[in-house]
């Protein structure tokens, strides 16, 4: 091979990598010599260290492949990928270039090719493809590897049966065509002068070329050259040519129809491959788009199945390991499976991460396509499509979207998994530091009120005697209240826990907001002594729809709070309005108010004005916003200027509030 | 009373019935004691006591299970005790034939009431003997002329109100549903109308009592229905 040194001075892309690492590429081809070459340039990679490359150049000749062929292909790049490579496939037209130009870009030392076959006149001319790679490879070494053992049978024996039928009838065409162009000639042969009986020839082989695959389109053009040679050049109805000027417009002609023809085809080619890119493109934004706007697993993979269904025009599922690992259709069409084979196929795509069943080579004794959803690091489902013609689907362009949209489902799954693991665990971090925060809270109020009950109960047992009536009415009466505090507390943590867990479900009918305050102010009646009430209801405030009881703490709990954090003897004002179709509800005090910037502080859990001098685990005015905002109102806390705090809350009012039934009246 | 009125309590809890057989013996009632629900149901049959307590989180079976076994045979008031937040339990058992409820906890001096009032329902003396008249603070209903006083002033109600109330003062001192209420006072097809039994609650107020968002009378039972103060 060529001294590396020596070339890297005259052509500096291919000096090897700089950073030491060598880069190793493999070339695929469509037979079943790609796997141990792939295993092999595995094998010299590991050695090595080496990063590697399993390269596949899809010309047009791939299109016309059996399936079988394009099935080979894709496990060559499904295992490449698998045994650490980096499987890339790219489109061109002469394989040499294109596995020489990606060997440049990404600085490959070393490519390996399969053997080429023995047979095929290129190979006598020198033109193999080894042969092409090994004249321009310049500083990249070419090992050309044997797969004799495993070579089988050659792929052209597998040509499916419509294929030659479909090529005789293009090359009917050609000769269809040519026929009626020589037709033409004939009658204008009278007057035109040759040459532009030959234009007309080289217009033939254009059209026909342009909708012909290249095959068909070159026979046309050697034929329109014979039968021109033949029909319409001296000596005629003869192949045999008069003068040398004619054989020089045949060679020219012959040499300008060959060219065109081969370059029709390729923009042919090119057409079609911005086409399809163009459609997979299109498909796979829309889906991108789609998973983006995702809430939850369950909407992501019926998004998908959605629209892997719309894309091609099949029944789509997507199946997912459930409990106890067994794969259950989470989205999409559902399916029979009645002897349990869908299952097993399903089974076997998800553990081998491998596409299989009906119309492909693998398990295809089922009505379902699988394909592997891979994410970045495993299988993370299988999606089954279903159709009539499965063939349809497994075309390479299909194959290649829908191994594309796959991978987009896989990852964006992965996403969402991933996303609900670090949602879950901040959940838990949040829970056990709540779990802390009300531990340490609740221990300190939960044992005050219990030292005064144990204390005094003890002194009655003990002072039986000694202890003087009011004494001990005294300590019966500290116990008694204690007990009540106690029971507010507990009550108010399992409200909390309750709303905490999302379980607590408004139970709400229309009440009358006065009812509501008396029943609240009816449970705190010994405490309320203490504190001149001021109520202020409007007499016609209509009736709003809400959760009684739930909106009864949110009074009891901010009356509690402004007897708490008031002096006795100060009024305490209730008071409603209506304002912006909502009732505003206000609660005012005469204390020393809420601390300046402390106004939404005092509404998160477990906050405390004054930590430790007062009772109370800092949950009321917690509950007291989730119960409101769960009806759809809004609670805040404010100081009056002339002093005091006022809390107002909002309960929204709804239209078709019961009124007075004459109905009813009049029973 | 000749003799004292017989008190079944079904309670699982050791010291709560210890608490309250301390309560209640010194108030001259004789206690019999059952820790489940099948044991009580046994006793109950035996007993025939004059009020039963019922606690509702018996091991054995569902505190309506019991209630509806003794209403298949017995009339025998039942007072349920359960705790806060249990509010439809106390509704379906009150629906199922229980006579009130106590909310743990609770003092011994409401228990004392709500047990007054069941003993006389079960009195049967005064059953079948139209009352005359009713008054309570400074409220008089006279039955026969159906007129109603607040002090000395008449108050006019309409004929809605007043048979409202006058269900209320028929079951006074006990729990009556807002279902029971509004069966008794529209009939049965309007038994889910509770808005409109709360309107007519808070009209009846506003003429009977002094503050009505401080009822001293028409008390309500959150979440399960209102109560005519007795005493």
């Amino acid at each position: 091979m060529a001294d590396p040194g020596q070339v890297a001075v005259a052509q500096p892309p291919m000096e090897p990598d700089r950073s030491g690492q060598e880069n190793l590429l493999v070339c695929l081809s469509p037979s079943p010599v790609a796997i141990p070459l792939i295993r092999a340039t595995q094998r010299l990679a590991a050695a090595q260290g080496a990063k590697w490359f399993a390269l596949y150049v899809e010309t047009p000749a791939h299109d016309r492949l059996p399936p079988e062929n394009r099935e080979m292909v894709a496990q060559a790049l499904y295992l490449a990928a698998k045994l650490g490579g980096q499987a890339v496939k790219v489109s061109g037209f002469r394989i040499a270039d294109e596995i020489l130009a990606f060997a440049r870009e990404n600085r490959v030392s070393k490519i390996f090719v399969g053997k080429p076959k023995a047979r095929g006149w290129r190979r006598f001319l020198g033109l193999s493809l080894v042969d092409h790679l090994i004249w321009h490879c310049g500083a990249i070494d070419i090992l050309v590897v044997s797969g004799e053992a495993e070579e089988a049978a050659p792929p052209q024996a597998a040509t499916a049966g419509s294929k030659p039928r479909r090529l005789l009838k293009e090359y009917l065409l050609a000769v269809a065509g040519v026929g009626l162009c020589t037709g033409l000639g004939f009658s204008l042969f009278p007057h035109l002068a040759l040459r532009n009986l030959a234009m007309i020839y080289l217009l033939t082989v254009v059209v026909l070329s342009s909708c012909l695959p290249p095959g068909p389109a070159l026979f046309s053009s050697f034929l329109s050259v014979a039968v021109f040679a033949f029909f319409f050049v001296p000596e005629y109805y003869s192949f045999v040519v008069a003068n040398g000027e004619y054989t020089m417009t045949l060679v020219v002609m012959l040499v300008v129809s060959t060219l065109v023809s081969g370059l029709t085809a390729r923009i042919r080619h090119q057409v079609q491959v911005a086409r399809r890119q163009e459609r997979q493109t299109a498909a796979l934004y829309e889906m991108s788009q789609n998973l983006t706007a995702i809430n939850s697993l369950e909407e992501l993979l019926q998004v998908a199945a959605e629209q892997i269904s719309r894309t091609f025009d099949c029944r789509a599922g997507i199946l997912m390991p459930g409990k106890e690992d067994r794969l259950e259709i989470r989205a999409g069409q559902a399916y029979e499976d009645e002897y349990g084979r869908e299952g097993m196929v399903a089974k076997w795509v998800f553990k081998h991460g491998h596409l299989a069943g009906s119309g492909t080579p693998t398990l295809p004794n089922v009505k379902g396509i699988y394909l592997p959803l891979i994410a970045s690091q495993n299988v993370i489902g299988v999606l089954r499509l279903e159709t009539e013609q499965p063939q349809r689907l497994l075309e390479a362009d299909s194959l290649r979207l829908l191994e594309a949209l796959g991978s987009q489902v896989g990852l964006a799954i992965e996403r969402e998994n991933l996303f609900r693991q670090a949602q879950t665990a901040r959940l838990q971090i949040e829970a056990e530091q709540l779990r802390n925060t009300l531990l340490s809270s609740v221990s300190h109020d939960l044992r005050t009120p219990l030292t005064v009950i144990a204390g005094s109960a003890s002194s009655l047992l003990e002072g039986e005697e000694s202890l003087d009536s009011e004494t001990k009415r005294d300590l019966a009466q500290g116990i008694y209240e204690e007990a009540r505090r106690l029971d507010r507390l507990v009550y108010n943590l399992l409200e909390m826990s309750r709303l905490q867990a999302g379980e607590a479900r408004l139970n709400q009918e229309w009440y009358v907001l006065e009812e509501v305050i008396g029943s609240a102010l009816a449970q705190l009646d010994p405490q309320l002594h203490d504190h001149p009430l001021r109520i202020n209801l409007p007499t016609d405030l209509p009736l709003v729809q809400i959760d009684a009881l739930l909106m009864e703490r949110v009074v009891i709990n901010l009356l509690e709070n402004a007897m708490k954090y008031t002096p006795p003897g100060t009024p305490i004002e209730i008071s409603g309005r209506i304002q912006d179709r909502e009732l505003l509800v206000a609660i005012a005090d005469y204390g020393p108010g809420v601390p300046p910037g402390q106004e939404e502080l005092i509404f998160e859990k477990f906050y405390q004005v004054a930590p430790g001098s007062q009772r109370g685990a800092g949950l009321g005015l917690t509950i007291c916003r989730r119960i409101v905002e769960a009806h759809g109102g809004r609670i805040w806390a404010a100081n009056r200027p002339e002093g005091g705090a006022n809390f107002h809350f909002t309960i929204p009012l709804l239209e078709g509030a019961p009124k007075l039934d004459k109905d009813l009246e009049e029973l | 009373m000749a003799t004292n009125p017989i008190i079944l309590l079904i309670e699982d809890d050791a010291h709560i019935r210890r608490f309250l057989r301390a309560s209640l013996v010194t108030q001259g009632y004789e206690l019999i004691e059952a820790a489940a629900g099948k044991e009580g149901l046994a006793l109950a049959a035996s007993r025939v006591p004059d009020v039963v307590l019922l606690d509702l989180g018996l091991p054995d079976m569902e505190g309506l299970e019991v209630i509806q076994q003794l209403r298949s045979w017995s009339n025998v008031p039942i007072i349920v005790l359960s705790a806060r937040g249990q509010e439809r339990d106390k509704v379906a058992n009150l629906d199922a034939g229980a006579d009130d409820y106590l909310t743990k906890p609770f003092g011994v001096g409401e228990l004392l009431a709500r047990m007054r009032v069941a003993l006389r329902k079960a009195a049967p003396a005064e059953e079948g003997k139209p009352e005359e008249s009713y008054s309570l603070g400074n409220l008089r209903v006279d039955f026969q002329r159906r007129l109603v006083f607040r002090g000395r002033e008449e108050v006019h109600l309409t004929p809605i109100e007043y048979k409202l109330l006058s269900v209320l003062i028929k079951h006074r001192g006990k729990v009556v549903t807002h279902r029971q209420l509004l069966k008794e006072v529209w009939g049965p097809s309007y038994i889910e109308q509770n808005p409109y039994l709360r309107i007519f609650i808070l009209n009846l107020r506003r003429k009977l009592e002094d503050d009505p968002t401080r009822p001293q009378y028409l008390l309500t039972e959150p979440g399960v229905g209102y109560r005519l103060r007795d005493e």
